[in-house]
């Protein structure tokens, strides 16, 4: 009874305060933020933005799948496992993208920003182009990697109708996907705002985003119809008509003039070390006015990455695991030029091929080199964050009539003439977290003080724009609408920034150009998507042992212990080899210009189209 | 894989068809990969089943008929190609430190040319474009007249010893798959 009373009790209390704050039913949830609060406020916008900006997708880049940068030509692994050195051929579905998550999530942005009433019509103009810059350049990393896929810019919504087919959409053609990426650009670069910031998009962003997927679009419609079979469907989802060429390229070009004359662009030019100046172009942050558009890290907010962590070079790490993942192949070192001119092939033999030739010091092969080199890769005899980075195998020792070659087991090891053996950096043949190729990784890795430790790590910036690359683009453009003069003026402001005097190249080919692009865009997302656009990754990559594009080299010096010859005994010799740890050359087939599209997305949408070779 | 009865020899791990299963909830292609004698196996449960040759894949026409596959235990199926270009009569010496090779290359279907006619040398009975120690090729106007035997020399290469591998392979213009001759042993 007594129980009974109580319960009562409680019941008519509870019910009393209730009837007192009649809106007790209604209250706003603390923890949860409602569609009306984020529509009306700018700063919950900003966040959102910040949340699709994050998840723009990527393939290679230094805070996700950094590891990648060691599947193509430009470097081999040397971390632990070989997985990256041994890939037989590259999957169909390698580059497979099929996020309509974001997109939605975007299209639905653009509804409801609209139904805001705290927000001024500005505010809602500038978010509105906001958004839609994100959304061309998802349609750009969707169409590169699948072809033509669907356009859709509108919510699907489901009516509960039994019938699904509204929501099917067909993929649009290749040509149609960059058609609306350049529209939308068009249209909003002029409302987008953000003026001289260069991670949210601005005007000149979206040019440079232009810039890049009109030259795509337009070495597609050239070089595609260059096959003795072009890569077509009958629809056109795949494949994109050759009389267009000329007007992509056009498109290209004079997005790419608009960045140069109107924008506040300069190439990066402080350091008068020209190959700290490469470096500190793509790295430095403060006064940098070559980066277009940055993905940008923060130590002291805790967005960071692990890139130096899994690159810096042996001899300077910091943590007792990883490091030297990624290593730059001699197959890169030698495409850079030297500065008269000539290839960049290293001098390792004497003409007649009888003998060595004989170096006073590490880094003599690489005398009066192209600056990109020192500033993209460590190289034998070169230093890093002040310091040395001895990079050594072993000792060659004369027993008369030939060289013994002895390398240390451990790094860093004394010969017993004292003198140093094998190089604390390395390289080593076998070991993991050892250069296995002689050369470390510069670009993107972070010279500061505990950077390459797990608990501190690293917020060098990821480039996803840069001046540089502009250029790159406008001469290329102009190269291939015949305006040649033109396109000289811009490649060879590039190259005299590395070192080369002005005016350097007095002609110009399709084949410098791409040299030019995978010397200057080394590590920066580049290699495999201008290789896929020429359409020449097949020849290139044709999985050919004896082919050397496919196959990874190396160098490693050795120290001459030959004591009385004074013209050799300790003198540095270097040998080129395979990378020891390499194991299948590198092999991309027709099926891999188009990536496969899931099985499960041509189950739900019968209307969706399979891609040529799948 | 056949023409006129013959086995069609092709690379290893390159050239595929895709088995299908319709009546499950979990659809998706089974990929059977070809010898490079030119046979396939899987394993799968009774069923009934579609084969269906991949466009552009092989060394042959597109032919993307299905074929209706019955598996009730072993089960034992032709599947008819029709290639660019086949090779016949081919023979492989050796002749001093030299490989030489002389093949009749014969067009199938019309309005394909030839852009490459290599022989590859390996060290193990896997020999193609992707697995050797060596390869001597013809192209261009070497391969245009084909009415005549086609003769090939390869300096042998000094990781090859004892016994060589050797296969002769055919790459038409716009095809990225070869097709090959039956790997033959030559003692060196």
């Amino acid at each position: 009874m007594k129980r009974i009373l109580i319960s009562f009790l409680i019941g008519a209390t509870l019910w009393s305060t209730s009837a007192c704050k009649e809106e007790w039913l209604d209250r706003q949830p603390v923890n949860v933020i409602l569609d009306s609060q984020v529509w009306n406020d700018p700063a919950l916008i900003t966040s959102l933005l910040a949340n699709y900006y994050n998840r723009l997708p990527v393939h290679t880049q230094i805070d996700n799948n950094n590891g990648g940068f060691a599947d193509y030509d430009e470097a081999s692994w040397s971390g632990s496992g070989d997985g990256r050195n041994n890939i037989i051929s590259y999957g169909f579905d390698r580059w497979r993208l099929w996020d309509y998550g974001l997109i939605r999530d975007i299209n639905l942005a653009l509804d409801n920003i609209q139904t805001s009433t705290a927000l001024t019509a500005a505010q809602k103009t500038q978010f509105n182009a906001e958004f839609r810059f994100l959304r061309a350049y998802q349609y750009f990393e969707l169409v590169k990697r699948m072809g033509g896929v669907p356009l859709v810019t509108k919510q699907l919504v489901y009516d509960f109708s039994g019938d699904p087919s509204p929501l099917q959409v067909p993929r649009a053609k290749e040509s149609e996907v960059y058609d609306f990426i350049g529209s939308e650009l068009d249209a909003v670069m002029d409302v987008l705002g953000n003026d001289g910031s260069n991670t949210r998009a601005n005007k000149f962003t979206a040019l440079a985003l232009k810039s890049r997927a009109m030259l795509y679009a337009g070495s597609i419609a050239k070089y595609n119809n260059r096959l003795a079979a072009p890569i077509t469907t009958s629809g056109g989802e795949v494949g994109i008509p050759a009389n267009r060429a000329t007007e992509y390229y056009t498109k290209s070009l004079e997005a790419s003039r608009k960045i140069l004359t109107e924008g506040n662009y300069a190439l990066y030019r402080v350091n008068p070390n020209l190959g700290e100046n490469f470096f500190e172009a793509i790295t430095r942050k403060a006064n940098n006015r070559e980066a277009i558009f940055v993905k940008d890290f923060l130590v002291s907010k805790g967005y960071r990455h692990g890139y130096s962590y899994d690159n810096i070079a042996r001899g300077l790490r910091e943590d007792n695991l990883s490091s030297s993942n990624v290593t730059p192949s001699l197959n890169l070192v030698e495409d850079f030029e030297y500065l008269d001119g000539s290839s960049g092939e290293l001098k390792t033999r004497t003409a007649d091929n009888s003998d060595y030739i004989y170096y006073d010091n590490l880094s003599g092969p690489f005398a009066n080199k192209d600056a990109r080199l020192y500033g993209t890769v460590i190289y034998p005899g070169t230093s890093f964050k002040g310091q040395e980075v001895q990079i050594q195998a072993g000792v060659l020792v004369w027993d008369g009539a030939n060289y013994q070659i002895s390398e240390g087991n451990a790094l860093g090891t004394t010969y017993t003439d004292g003198l140093l053996q094998t190089g604390s950096s390395g390289p080593q043949r076998s070991q993991v977290d050892v250069t296995n190729t002689g050369f470390y990784l510069r670009k993107f890795v972070d010279p500061a003080a505990m950077s390459s430790t797990r608990g501190v790590g690293s917020d060098i910036w990821w480039v996803r724009f840069r001046l540089g690359e502009v250029l790159l683009n406008a001469s290329e453009a102009a190269l291939e609408l015949g305006q040649t003069a033109e396109a000289l003026t811009y490649v060879n402001r590039v190259r005299e920034r590395a070192g080369f005097g002005a005016n350097s190249l007095k002609e110009l080919t399709i084949g410098r150009l791409q040299n030019e692009r995978r010397v200057e865009l080394a590590f920066e997302d580049h290699r495999v998507w201008d290789l896929k656009r020429w359409r020449i990754a097949h020849d290139v990559w044709n999985g050919n042992p004896s082919n050397p594009d496919a196959v990874m080299y190396a160098l490693y010096p050795y120290r001459v212990v030959r004591p009385g010859d004074a013209a050799r005994h300790n003198k540095y010799v270097f040998m080129k080899l395979v990378a020891p740890r390499f194991r299948a050359p590198r092999q991309f087939q027709f099926g891999n210009y188009y990536s496969s599209i899931d099985q499960s997305v041509i189950n739900n949408n019968p209307k969706i189209v399979r891609n040529p070779f799948h | 894989m056949v023409y006129q009865n013959q086995p069609v020899g092709v690379r290893t791990n390159g050239v595929q068809l895709e088995l299908w299963q319709r009546g499950y909830q979990l659809f998706s292609k089974i990929p059977v990969f070809i010898n490079q004698d030119g046979s396939f196996s899987a394993s799968l449960f009774d069923g009934d089943y579609k084969l269906v040759r991949l466009r552009g894949n092989g060394p042959w026409a597109d032919n993307t008929d299905t074929i209706n596959v019955q598996v009730r235990g072993t089960t034992q199926i032709d599947v008819p190609v029709q290639p660019y270009f086949t090779i016949s009569a081919p023979t492989f010496q050796r002749s001093g430190t030299n490989l030489t090779s002389s093949a009749q290359i014969n067009q199938v279907v019309s309005g394909r040319t030839v852009e490459q006619v290599t022989l590859y040398v390996g060290t193990t009975q896997f020999v193609d474009a992707t697995n050797n120690a060596g390869s001597a090729s013809l192209s261009g106007t070497a391969v245009a007249d084909l009415s005549k035997p086609l003769s090939l020399t390869l300096a042998t290469p000094a990781a090859v010893k004892g016994t060589a591998y050797v296969r002769l392979g055919v790459k038409t213009a716009g095809v990225a798959e070869l097709l090959y001759t039956p790997v033959q042993q030559v003692t060196l």
